[in-house]
């Protein structure tokens, strides 16, 4: 165990946040901050050039086009002075965090602002167009992480309400079922008065505390008390509960929800986390089974899951129809070939419209393929590869369980996502609905990421002090208290 | 470091199978790497340049149409854009409508601009080598701009003299085959329709509206044509010597009182009450129209004849031309009788015009045309040049055939002058006749069933001993109220007041 931290100079403001008011500077994260903003500013000189020669060509004019008009950097440069504010108050937090995670997720957060820029600025958005709302939401997201990796100290709060975080789940689920909003088909969204978001991502947040949570109180149990049967170990009955809970809140998104992308998220994250915990690769196999079995009764039930598989197998079959979306998205990687058209120079548009209809929340993968080309697409996989590296160092090097699941299960959350919305654009998976995290538009899944990564950021501290135990109730809570009976 | 859930055993441990996990991801990922590289490096090229690419579609969307112009340069059609920065063709005047079509992104293309896309939209080259080297241009297309045949004022000058009748106009050159003018009323507003502000429902108008608008009548149009027809017989007769220009019939006069009966069908006259009890030769049966003596003469002549006289007019077939034309007919085939007429009835009758003989105005002003030229028809045509980028193609006059001899068409041509300027031609063809202008024609009133009142036609030319004009009038239904002779002398003195600026 590593040495408990300094004293923080400044008071406990209540248990488990504490504000601490000591310089460290971090100079990798500068650095690489650096890089990013050099990065995200070449990326937008080049696409205002592009902007500025279409709109002449436009215009009939053939001439050289004008340098940069200050006006064009505006939004960049907010978002960038916000990365900058954002590293200013971690250097002044003084906590010895990671220096990566925030550079990482910035640029894919400039990548996406740079490509809400470039769409028609009408596709969405209230607060005065699309890359301007995006951009609002950005600094929320980033604010969050912020105030996250300064403040949290203790994960107590996490930890000891795992069944009250549940119950959250549980409730924000129903509120879905009960105040859904159907967007293309898929009840995505809840609108309550004037407040409309996507549940989901806030949902997988709560499920992987929960998780870590469950499964880090239990993991020995889950692993010593199994039972045979045939080749395959299977958990203790009584801790097999949650998972087929786990399975049956899964089918239930798909069918009330007609949410086939987070139901697939929810129940990787869940059979990875599962494995983290148990290192049993039977569970997996077991959970992928069921995953089949109930996949295959909701093909044979569900017209809608049986369009998008049918249409996932051969969607040029029917290239104008239900196929249209991901054939577009088809071609705009083929059109962007190896190098990409570069920024705002791809997405031809017909009558003013781009070729896909929700480019910027559920193909931006596609317009940055097409824009970027497989160089712009590989490193922005790298990028979430690192986000997955770093949630994973994280838990490798974590002091417990708790934190260890936790920090693997909120990596992972953000790298499986991204995975099955990316495989859909390519035709690797069935396509969803869910967002390219940090890229897409939106502001529930930028906040709810934020909150990720501020959480990660804020575990990923060396040196930080062990929870208490806290006062546990109930026969779960009773066997949790074995597993943490070994802690220093 | 940690202390692991000892107290049941062995470690779990969790180091492995996080290392695990990182490996499984870096796997999809590498999976995700590799389908990027399908779509973007394998299929890149077959997808991105199919016509299903968004890409392509968008190009072929922004690309400007060629402009097109009238022989003289005045622009017919050109291009404006939208507030999304396409463009649409804007046409100078609805006139043009019959002849020019409309390029429309919603609605397809008609007329010169569908016979011509591929030049106008730039998909094909005049330049060889541009073709050879399109796949590596970054502006594959070359659209080409038009000079056509038309004169704009004397398409405007024949919808004008229309009006609001249903009917066609044709005037061409019979030395080159050059259409001055083609028109077609109702005309349609293409430039409404070329809008995409105003494409849909401007189209659906059109495509609703019982008189036909969008029916290019000179072409398409199929009528009966009455006795601007009997040119085509005395073609065939005069030709297979049938009949001399003094042939006489003796059964004409006292026919003319009760009818010539044909196999029980009684043939009618109208003209006996000036004309008498004369006998006619051809010359004052064109002048006075007389159905009778054409009945003889295709009699005559036969079957056999008359129908292979007609199909060197251009009869049966639709005819080479810009546009798609429909074929005229002289019967409407399968008879025994010869030549694909039912019976000698049927012959009598389509001799002047009438049985199953139905025509383009195209194909009539083609006949006139041929008289004109000394019985040489040369290939009508809409286009002088089309001029891309970097090179020009020229369409320069070419025969398309030889109809009949010159000394026949002359013969001809001397009975239509008569028709027009003689005293008793001037009773049936009135207004046709233009001062300072020798008028060569034929005019026609085309019976229909019971109840409908006939099509007026003219065809003719001018001047009579040099023509350089060659023209065809139907006022569809206009009987004796609205006259095609008048409508044809109009557009004489419109061509006259062009040609002599």
């Amino acid at each position: 165990m590593t040495a408990a931290p300094a004293p923080a100079p400044a008071g406990a403001l209540r248990p488990g946040f504490r504000l601490a008011l000591r310089p460290r500077f971090r100079r990798r994260e500068l650095g690489l901050l650096l890089v990013v903003s050099v990065a995200l500013i070449a990326g937008r000189i080049s696409l205002g050039v592009t902007q500025r020669a279409a709109a002449a060509r436009l215009a009939g004019d053939s001439g050289p086009v004008a340098i940069v008009v200050p006006t064009d950097l505006a939004i960049l440069a907010a978002y960038v002075g916000v990365l900058f504010a954002a590293h200013l108050a971690l250097v002044l937090a003084g906590r010895r965090t990671d220096q990566i995670l925030l550079p990482t997720v910035g640029m894919l957060g400039g990548i996406g602002l740079l490509l809400m820029e470039r769409l028609p600025q009408t596709l969405a958005g209230s607060l005065g167009g699309l890359a301007r709302t995006q951009l609002v939401w950005l600094v929320l997201s980033f604010a969050l992480i912020t105030a996250l990796a300064v403040a949290v100290r203790n994960d107590a709060w996490l930890r000891r309400y795992k069944y009250t975080w549940a119950a959250v789940g549980v409730g924000l689920l129903l509120l879905a079922f009960v105040f859904g909003r159907d967007v293309n088909g898929a009840r995505l969204g809840i609108a309550i008065g004037p407040l409309t978001g996507q549940p989901s991502e806030l949902l997988k947040v709560i499920l992987v505390v929960f998780l870590a949570g469950y499964l880090s109180e239990n993991r020995s149990l889950l692993v010593e008390e199994s039972t045979r049967i045939g080749p395959f170990s299977v958990p203790p009955l009584p801790y097999l509960a949650p998972m087929v809970a786990m399975w049956a809140m899964a089918l239930g998104i798909v069918v009330v929800q007609r949410d086939l992308g987070a139901a697939l998220l929810f129940f990787l994250v869940f059979l990875l986390l599962l494995y983290v915990a148990t290192a049993r690769v039977s569970y997996v196999v077991l959970g992928v089974a069921a995953a089949l079995i109930g996949g295959a009764i909701l093909y044979s039930r569900l017209g809608y899951v049986q369009t998008r598989v049918d249409v996932w197998l051969n969607p040029f079959a029917d290239a104008q129809g239900a196929g249209f979306q991901i054939v577009q998205a088809l071609h705009a990687f083929a059109r962007g070939g190896l190098i990409g058209t570069g920024l705002g120079a791809g997405l031809p548009t017909i009558g003013g419209r781009p070729p896909i209809p929700a480019l910027h929340t559920d193909f931006p993968f596609a317009a940055l393929g097409e824009e970027l080309g497989l160089v712009g697409i590989l490193a922005i996989l790298g990028l979430y590869l690192v986000v997955i590296e770093r949630g994973l160092r994280i838990a490798a090097t974590a002091p417990d369980e708790f934190r260890a699941i936790l920090a693997a299960g909120l990596s992972l959350v953000v790298g499986v996502q991204a995975f099955i919305i990316a495989a859909g654009n390519l035709k690797l998976v069935p396509l969803t609905g869910i967002t390219l995290p940090f890229v897409s538009y939106g502001g529930s899944s930028l906040l709810a990421n934020g909150l990720v990564v501020g959480l990660l950021i804020a575990l990923s501290e060396r040196g930080a002090e062990l929870p208490p135990p806290g006062p546990r109730r109930g026969r779960l809570a009773r066997l949790g208290r074995l597993v943490d009976r070994g802690a220093p | 470091m940690t202390a692991d859930s000892s107290s049941l055993g062995r470690r779990i441990p969790i180091g492995t199978a996080l290392g695990r996990v990182g490996l499984a991801l870096a796997v999809a990922f590498g999976a995700l790497a590799a389908g990027a590289g399908y779509w973007q490096v394998f299929r890149s090229t077959d997808l991105s340049s199919s016509p299903d690419d968004a890409g392509v579609i968008a190009a072929s969307r922004h690309v400007l149409r060629g402009v097109i112009t009238d022989r003289d340069g005045k622009r017919l059609a050109w291009n404006v854009r939208d507030k999304n920065g396409e463009p649409f063709r804007m046409y100078a005047s609805p006139a043009l409508s019959g002849v020019l079509g409309y390029a429309s992104r919603q609605w397809g293309n008609s007329g010169l601009e569908r016979a011509w896309d591929a030049q106008l939209s730039g998909a094909a080259s005049a330049d060889p080598l541009y073709d050879l080297t399109r796949k590596f241009r970054t502006d594959p297309a070359d659209p080409e701009a038009l000079k056509t045949t038309l004169v704009l004022q004397l398409q405007q000058a024949a919808v004008k003299a229309l009006g609001s009748n249903r009917g066609a106009v044709v005037m061409l050159d019979p030395r080159t085959g050059e259409i001055l003018a083609m028109a077609s009323t109702p005309t349609f507003d293409a430039s409404a329709i070329a809008n995409p502000a105003t494409s849909d429902k401007a189209f659906r108008a059109l495509q609703a509206d019982p008189s036909l608008p969008l029916l290019p009548r000179a072409t398409q149009g199929r009528y009966v044509p009455g006795s601007i027809f009997k040119i085509v017989t005395a073609t065939a007769a005069l030709s297979s010597g049938a009949i001399t220009p003094a042939t006489t019939f003796a059964q004409q006069p006292p026919a003319e009182k009760n009818g010539l009966l044909v196999s029980g069908f009684r043939v009618h006259d109208g003209h006996h009450l000036f004309t008498g009890s004369e006998a006619m030769n051809f010359d004052q049966a064109v002048e006075v129209s007389c159905n009778i003596y054409f009945a003889l003469s295709g009699l005559k002549a036969g079957g056999e004849a008359m129908s292979t006289w007609a199909a060197r007019f251009g009869f049966g077939d639709s005819i080479p031309f810009d546009l798609p034309t429909a074929a005229s007919q002289v019967t409407g085939g399968g008879g025994s009788f010869g030549g694909g007429f039912e019976d000698d009835v049927e012959l009598a009758n389509a001799a002047y015009g009438q049985g199953e003989t139905l025509v383009t105005p195209l194909q009539m002003a083609l006949v006139a045309s041929a008289v004109a030229n000394g019985g040489i028809l040369m290939t009508p045509h809409l286009v002088l040049s089309a001029t891309g980028r970097t090179a020009s193609t020229t369409i320069s006059p070419t025969v398309w055939r030889q109809v009949m001899q010159p000394d026949i068409a002359g013969e001809i041509t001397n009975a239509m002058k008569l028709a027009v300027n003689s005293a008793w031609g001037r009773i049936f063809t009135s207004g046709a006749r233009v001062s300072g202008l020798t008028v060569a024609g034929k005019s026609g009133t085309a019976e229909l069933d019971p109840g409908n009142k006939p099509h007026s036609w003219f065809i003719g030319f001018a001047p009579a001993d040099n023509p350089q004009i060659a023209i065809a009038v139907i006022v569809e239904h206009g009987a004796h109220e609205v006259r095609a002779s008048p409508l044809a002398g109009d557009l004489f003195r419109a061509w006259r007041a062009w040609a002599n600026t």
